[in-house]
């Protein structure tokens, strides 16, 4: 898990409050309230690269404020997200992003516990087919002629050791 | 101990061997990826990053004594580049070692030292750490942390070794020892102190 999820889930009024901040920003980089919106939204998904876990715009040090204003530039001057994500992953790495792209290792913990899940998921299927046939074999006759000699060894041995 | 070995029974027909041999390999594969995990290099590391093997982004930023420096105008010189702060304690430790870069290593064939302030909350502390420590190369200051973020900059010291033809060939971040600077040096075909 990368971070609790309460970090991501915040009450209205704090979600606001930095909204509000970077739109009396904005003003001065002259950003539609759309683009103002999209900055934010990259902004909540770029890690604090001093932080444990914690976003740009949640974030109150220098460094993640003139991230959050290069954002709103690179907005500005009219990038796609896809632009800005890997402009921030080419110098602080991938773990900048806090939603990494899916692929690679990345893929393999994404698709391991759902490829787990389906073979689970196929094996138990199989043993819930298979199931009622074989305890349908291994019911005993009405005359009971399956004899198991090991019950019955056991059987003996424990009659054996209450009479000693 | 009684005997209760059932050789008497008929043994079932064996399990398939993949089927026998599908849960060891399993925990193997755990095993193998769990310790793959721990035995490759983190993110801790002290050393490397994305921008190892890039090439240097360009700056043109101003030094505390006023002059203009541009990585651009040290092309051909493999350029030594220390991210600091007066604040930050390992900086201090690793002072002395740039100093003694600078001395030994001057000249056209020696590397261009620069260091480059990181929120520096106070620009006179950052002028008494460089008269403490006897610097003679410049120091520039980096408004908005422009070219601190460019270099993928999160913590100092931070140091970045670009050889001659500006490609970074090796980062360190942490305050640095004599044989880790050494380390960065050679790559850029530096000899070490």
């Amino acid at each position: 898990m990368k971070r609790p999820a309460s970090s991501r889930q915040r009450p209205a009024g704090a979600r606001l409050l930095p909204l509000a901040f970077s739109l009396l920003l904005s003003s001065s980089l002259a950003l539609t309230t759309d683009q103002t919106l999209r900055a934010e939204a990259i902004g909540d998904n770029l890690r604090c690269p001093i932080c444990t876990g914690e976003p740009i715009t949640q974030s109150t040090n220098d460094i993640s404020r003139e991230m959050l204003r290069d954002v709103r530039e690179q907005v500005a001057a009219g990038r796609s997200d896809a632009e800005i994500y890997s402009y921030f992953a080419a110098r602080y790495g991938n773990f900048v992003l806090l939603d990494p792209p899916k692929d690679g290792v990345g893929m393999l913990l994404w698709g391991a516990p759902l490829a787990a899940l389906g073979a689970g998921g196929l094996v138990l299927w199989r043993f819930l087919r298979r199931r009622p046939t074989a305890a349908a074999a291994a019911t005993p006759g009405p005359e009971g002629d399956t004899f198991d000699p090991y019950l019955a060894e056991v059987q003996r041995r424990a009659r054996r050791g209450k009479e000693a | 101990m009684t005997d209760l070995s059932p050789t008497s029974n008929p043994t079932p027909a064996p399990a398939p061997l993949w089927r026998r041999l599908l849960p060891p390999v399993l925990a193997a594969g755990l095993v193998a990826v769990l310790g793959a995990a721990l035995l490759s290099p983190s993110r801790n590391a002290t050393d490397g990053g994305p921008l190892v093997g890039k090439p240097a982004p360009g700056f043109t930023l101003e030094s505390l004594d006023g002059a203009q420096v541009s990585l651009a105008a040290l092309q051909g010189r493999p350029v030594v580049l220390n991210f600091w702060a007066s604040w930050c304690e390992p900086c201090r430790e690793e002072a002395p070692l740039f100093r003694e870069l600078g001395e030994k290593r001057s000249g056209e064939t020696g590397p261009a030292v620069l260091g480059i302030l990181f929120q520096e909350t106070k620009e006179q502390n950052a002028r008494d750490f460089i008269r403490e420590y006897a610097l003679a190369y410049p120091n520039l200051r980096d408004p908005g942390i422009k070219t601190g973020i460019d270099y993928g900059v999160a913590g100092i010291p931070e140091t970045v070794f670009i050889d001659q033809e500006g490609i970074i060939r090796h980062v360190d971040r942490g305050g640095l020892s004599r044989e880790r600077l050494n380390v960065g040096l050679e790559k850029i075909g530096v000899e070490g102190i």
